[in-house]
């Protein structure tokens, strides 16, 4: 039999089974977290830190990362307070900047309430979310590919840098990367650090009484966010 | 010493070996404790260790004086060092040839050769013994001092000034619940970094479920220029293997591992022998002293990487995996090394608890402050006259740390700041130095205790150039996982190099702190929680040298490159050509006996004219 466990996500009364990620519960709620790493049925690992939330753990707050977090009995979880929002924003900035031209980062971005990126843009084609080193590492039992070098050298990477034969060639590395999401036409350039805002006019029409509606991203379609159910 | 150890399988057959050591001890006339350690290493120890050995032979002495060979005594800036017994003569600074005169004078007529000794800079009075010098006077030596007194690689060294005394009266005395009581009441910290209460971290592993349980010694110290888990692992490992072993006594763990950077290898030989001698003695292994209590330990180096330090990156890496952290939601006293319950501590956490139990909770927590209480030793470095280690009581103020025992700053220039708590740590200001040393009052003013690094900095150290330092380093050392971590620290150092290089805005001094904060909150490990502390403590201290290089284009120190050029003066400069000559860069010109001048185009900014200048003529602006 499973077990039960009563929480609060935003105010809201949640009973979610016992072992479920404070993420995956409040998306089937149907409070969607900006989260970029996460992978329905993979590990988490916590790299892109989006998804944090506030814990209430004896009135003090304590921010970790919900995709991390267990569900627990009486559990408080604030998911978009004032402080994780700015929070969110930073990281969402500093992503967008890494990778402008990525219309899943956009999506993000836009998500978490970036409009304007503070520092020089950089192109880089992988912003390690390490999506597809677990799909291809649980899914498939592969391990084709990983993460070589440690901080700035980090990387993902076959072996050696070329392609083992045990590479199922399955693909599943390029469905989810967040990457490879044909761009918008509004992709930045160097010296133009803003977002085109095209997306942006997707959110709700009364943007200031609706603030935190899903923006329906790209990213959730190409990723089975529990929106589009499954199509 | 026989051949084949003695098992010791009792309270009272430890009682006895030790009483029978002790007496053997009384067939030397006198003894001779040299320090072995890295820093009397670096200067050549090892040659005046074979110079003593071979005079000794020459005369037949052998049998009657004992040289012992001991890991660091703190003051590896006067080293080698000697100590001679009868007499507990202090001698420092040695060199090979001294060995003859020493034996010949010292050892044979028990003449004190001046020469050698302490000078107090201060009275200019040489001083014979260690008591007397100022470096040792205002500390309170309670792990450091043991050095003196072991051979690292013998545990017949360590059971006869009272070694595994604790753990016997742990056995029979104490139960679990009464060791983690113990440990609470004397209040002791971790000394890894965070200070947690280690009372704490123990009763939550013993209560944690699960039969198989692991204690772990963390001895990875990647904090640059600190060396005090090594000096502790490397002269003294039993201190520490006995602390484990209590430690696994009070939370129910039969195995310990030690994790050793990889750079350390001669605290991997010493730990390994002393393993090895304390299974010979039967200290380890299965019921050990009778007490129905099995133990065992091993040994594990290092991934090589700052990070590993960390306790899951380190777990990850004992189980063989890329040493990276993980997010620590379920603590590891929990789930631990392979999803078992495990403590992990650090080496001087771990060389702190049997000097509990033997002298008891009481004494430990008489030193100190309110909250944290002890001892605590520093590494001490920078542009301070006395580097070495150091270890104080804790609430002992940060100046008399800089000053009374470090002896000030080189040079005779003034003190600027005092940076505390390694890469992660603060940048504290003159103004701060009252501050006791002490985990939350450190924290509070913005730095930490942290393991214990010291960097004293002086009137020529650009503060936005020690962030720039410290922000790099941490660069380099980020595992790279976490994105607020590997790009926030990454542009943090972006900013504060286009500071640095004349390049910075006003408007980046807010990017910058709102930067900190979100990669302080937002990271996955302590490394990316703490990283910004260096740039949030200068900003904090000295916000008017980041508006200088801001504003005015200018580094106030002379130090950072973009904004400086160098001048001479032409009132002060005599004509003697010595800066012309010494130029690498060819970028001086003047005739004899007139005034030089610096063509801007062509200096490097090396600095070399400087020191070769002796009329103080030339200017950094
Ligand atoms: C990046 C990083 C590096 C660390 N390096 C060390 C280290 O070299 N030695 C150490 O004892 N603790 C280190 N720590 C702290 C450990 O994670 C851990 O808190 C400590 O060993 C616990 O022992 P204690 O309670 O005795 O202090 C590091 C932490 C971080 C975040
Ligand atoms: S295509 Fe190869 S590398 Fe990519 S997920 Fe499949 S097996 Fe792994
Ligand atoms: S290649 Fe794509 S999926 Fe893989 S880590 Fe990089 S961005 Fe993520
Ligand atoms: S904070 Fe830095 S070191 Fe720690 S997990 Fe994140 S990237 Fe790695
Ligand atoms: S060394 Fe000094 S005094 Fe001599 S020429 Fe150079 S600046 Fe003048
Ligand atoms: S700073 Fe270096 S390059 Fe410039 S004048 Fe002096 S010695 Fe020459
Ligand atoms: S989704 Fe949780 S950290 Fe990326
Ligand atoms: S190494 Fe000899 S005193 Fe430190």
């Amino acid at each position: 039999m499973k077990k039960y466990v009563t929480l609060k996500i935003d105010g809201a009364g949640i009973r979610a089974p016992k072992g479920s990620s404070v993420l995956d519960v409040a998306i089937e709620y149907g409070i969607c977290i900006p989260h970029l790493c996460h992978v329905p049925n993979l590990s988490d690992i916590g790299a892109c830190r989006l998804c944090i939330v506030e814990n209430i753990v004896n009135g003090r707050s304590k921010i970790t990362t919900s995709c991390t977090l267990d569900v627990q009995e009486g559990m408080v979880i604030l998911s978009n307070t004032e402080r994780i929002k700015k929070l969110r924003r930073n990281i969402a900035e500093l992503l967008v900047a890494q990778a402008p031209n990525s219309r899943a980062i956009q999506d993000v971005a836009v998500r978490c309430r970036v409009k304007e990126v503070r520092y020089p843009f950089r192109n880089s084609g992988c912003v390690l979310c390490g999506r597809c080193v677990r799909v291809c590492e649980e899914m498939w039992q592969a391990r084709a590919i990983g993460f070589v070098g440690r901080g700035k050298d980090r990387r993902v990477d076959f072996p050696f840098g070329v392609r083992p034969d045990f590479c199922k060639k399955c693909g599943s590395c390029i469905d989810l990367c967040p990457m490879t999401i044909t761009p918008c036409d509004g992709p930045m350039k160097p010296g133009e650090e803003y977002l085109c805002g095209k997306c942006e006019s997707q959110l709700s029409m009364a943007s200031g009484a609706m603030e935190d509606i899903c923006v329906w991203c790209e990213l959730g379609k190409g990723f089975q966010c529990a929106r589009y159910g499954h199509q | 010493m026989p051949k084949v150890k003695p098992r010791v399988k009792s309270v009272k057959d430890l009682a006895e070996l030790r009483k029978r050591l002790r007496s053997s001890a009384k067939n030397f006339k006198s003894k001779l404790t040299i320090c072995g350690g890295t820093g009397c290493h670096a200067s050549r120890s090892q040659d005046v260790i074979d110079a003593v050995k071979k005079e000794l032979k020459k005369r037949k002495l052998e049998k009657s004086v004992r040289v012992r060979v001991t890991g660091c005594h703190g003051f590896c800036e006067q080293g080698p060092l000697m100590i001679l017994e009868p007499g507990n003569i202090f001698y420092c600074g040695l060199k090979p040839e001294d060995a003859g005169e020493i034996i010949a004078e010292t050892i044979l007529k028990g003449e004190v050769i001046e020469r050698l000794l302490y000078t107090d800079p201060v009275t200019s009075n040489k001083v014979q013994t260690e008591a007397e010098i100022p470096f040792y006077r205002a500390q309170d030596r309670q792990l450091l001092a043991q050095n003196r007194h072991v051979d690292p690689c013998s545990i017949e060294d360590y059971i006869a000034i009272g070694g595994y005394s604790a753990l016997a009266k742990t056995l029979a005395e104490f139960s679990p619940e009464k060791v983690i009581e113990e440990v609470k009441i004397s209040g002791l910290r971790g000394r890894g970094g965070g200070g947690f209460p280690t009372a704490r971290k123990w009763a939550e592993c013993r209560s944690a479920p699960g039969e198989e349980k692991y204690v772990i010694c963390n001895a990875d110290e990647g904090d640059p220029g600190a060396y005090m888990d090594r000096s502790i692992l490397e002269g003294n490992p039993h201190l520490v293997i006995e602390g484990m072993m209590i430690g696994a006594w009070a939370i129910g763990a039969r195995q310990g591992y030690v994790y050793v950077r990889n750079e350390y290898p001669l605290a991997v030989k010493h730990a390994r022998i002393a393993i090895q001698q304390a299974r010979e003695y039967g200290l380890l292994g299965d019921d050990i002293l009778g007490g129905g209590f099995s133990f065992d330990m091993e040994i594990c180096r290092g991934g090589g990487a700052f990070v590993c330090g960390e306790s899951t990156a380190l777990m990850a890496s004992l189980e063989g995996k890329v040493g990276e952290p993980r997010p620590k939601d379920v603590h590891t006293v929990t789930d631990g090394l392979w999803h078992k319950p495990t403590t992990l501590n650090n080496v001087e956490t771990w060389a702190n608890v049997s000097p509990i139990i033997s002298n008891g909770a009481a004494w430990f927590a008489g030193k100190g402050t309110r909250g944290s209480k002890g001892t605590k030793i520093f590494a001490l470095t920078g542009r301070v006259k006395n580097t070495g280690l150091v270890e104080v009581a804790m609430g002992t103020p940060l100046r008399t740390i800089v000053f009374d025992i470090g002896g000030g700053a080189i040079n005779g220039r003034a003190v600027k700041a005092v940076q505390t708590g390694g890469p992660s740590g603060g940048c504290l200001p003159l103004d701060r130095l009252d501050l006791p040393v002490d985990f939350d009052a450190l924290y509070d003013a913005g730095s930490m205790v942290g393991s214990g690094g010291i960097v004293v900095m002086d009137e020529k150290t650009c503060m936005v150039d020690v962030a720039k330092y410290f922000l790099a380093f941490l660069q380099d050392e980020s595992c790279g996982k976490c994105v607020p971590c590997r790009l926030g620290i990454d542009r943090m150092l972006e900013i504060v190099t286009d500071i640095t290089e004349g390049r910075g805005r006003p408007e980046q001094i807010d990017l910058l702190k709102e930067l900190a904060d979100t990669v302080a909150s937002a990271s996955l490990c302590g490394l990316g929680k703490t990283a910004p502390n260096p740039v949030l403590s200068t900003l904090r201290y000295f916000p008017e040298e980041y508006e200088a290089h801001i504003n005015e284009k200018r580094c106030p120190a002379g130090v950072c490159r973009e904004l400086i050029e160098y001048e001479i003066d032409a009132e002060k400069c005599n004509g003697c050509g010595a800066c012309r000559r010494a130029c690498p860069h060819d970028a001086i010109k003047g005739k004899k006996k007139e005034a030089h001048v610096i063509n801007s185009r062509k200096c490097q900014k090396c600095g070399i004219c400087l020191s070769g200048c002796k009329f103080d003529s030339i200017i950094v602006t």
